[in-house]
């Protein structure tokens, strides 16, 4: 403080990790990698009644080149798991990972040999959402979560 | 006519059994005929619809051979249903494919291939159906494990 008083008026200071990650916070653009119920979830978290533009997260994109949120919601099988990994390798950095539910997280009920125990045995998860499925206000807890920790991290962690 | 007279009229030495299960006759044949059987069964007693082909595993059960191979007919003109079942030997899981008499046949026997690794001679194009290319073994099969044999874990970990 101090400097605002000696620059004309209309200028304020900042520094420019808060700037940048106050931008990126509030503008998310999830990709959603939905693959079973979840994902209905997901279509209610961001239709009107509970409507994630209200975090600047509505602009779904399909395609990973576009986005910087995967929310993957669903079980991830044997066969799917390659199109998982390809998908995330093709988002730009910055990105974050939302694994949402059950099946993504652990497994859910569905230990067999074609179902991926987790997903973050093979790609890096920033927040797990319980439930299965979740509610659409554990996906709006989630989201806000994602927010915070853009918030914290330093944009030299992100290229 | 009745699918199994008509079955056993022809093929006597093949039938292994009969019966009737829900109004619905099942026959149990040998594997080495089956593909005159099916057509018999097409052709003479009017069954002319293969609603499904699928496969048991009797494992340790004491039944005749491990396998079972099971076709569902249904005839769209009679509207009666009937069931076919021959058994394959676990030593050599292999029987003729239906695929040239049913065009139902192919992505069927792809699947039991896939699953229960029975292969089907003469099939076009036998691959499999359902789980990727390079999966090794055939999971339905009693004596596989259920977690599998560590293909779950089998990919690369992501490094930013």
């Amino acid at each position: 403080m101090g400097l605002e008083s000696m620059l004309p008026d209309g200028v304020l200071t900042s520094r420019i990790e808060a700037l940048v990650n106050w931008g990126r916070k509030n503008s998310l653009w999830p990709m959603p990698f939905g693959t079973a119920c979840c994902a209905i979830e997901l279509m209610g978290t961001l239709s009107s009644r509970y409507d994630l533009a209200r975090f600047g997260a509505e602009v779904i994109r399909f395609s990973p080149r576009q986005a910087d949120l995967m929310i993957v919601s669903g079980r991830i099988a044997l066969k799917m798991m390659p199109v998982l990994l390809k998908i995330w390798e093709q988002m730009p950095e910055p990105k974050w990972c939302i694994s949402m539910g059950a099946c993504a997280s652990c497994g859910g009920i569905f230990d067999n040999y074609a179902m991926i125990q987790g997903i973050d045995r093979f790609i890096p998860v920033d927040v797990y959402i319980p439930g299965c499925p979740p509610r659409p206000e554990s996906v709006i807890d989630a989201v806000m979560e994602i927010q915070k920790k853009v918030e914290r991290e330093s944009i030299k962690q992100r290229a | 006519m009745d699918p199994i007279e008509a079955v056993k009229a022809k093929y006597a030495d093949q039938v292994l059994g009969t019966g009737t299960h829900a109004g619905q006759p099942w026959i149990d044949v040998k594997r080495d005929r089956i593909v005159d059987i099916l057509k018999t069964l097409r052709d003479d007693v009017g069954l002319d619809m293969l609603t499904d082909l699928t496969a048991v595993d009797h494992l340790n059960q004491g039944l005749p051979e491990r396998f079972a191979v099971v076709y569902q007919f249904y005839s769209v003109k009679d509207n009666v249903r009937a069931r076919v079942k021959a058994w394959v030997p676990e030593a050599d899981p292999t029987i003729d494919s239906a695929s040239a008499l049913y065009r139902s046949a192919p992505w069927a026997e792809r699947e039991v291939w896939d699953l229960y690794g029975i292969k089907f001679n003469g099939h076009p194009d036998l691959k499999r159906l359902m789980l990727p290319e390079n999966y090794e073994g055939h999971p339905l099969r009693k004596d596989y494990p259920l977690t599998g044999r560590g293909e779950r874990m089998n990919f690369p970990r992501y490094v930013p």
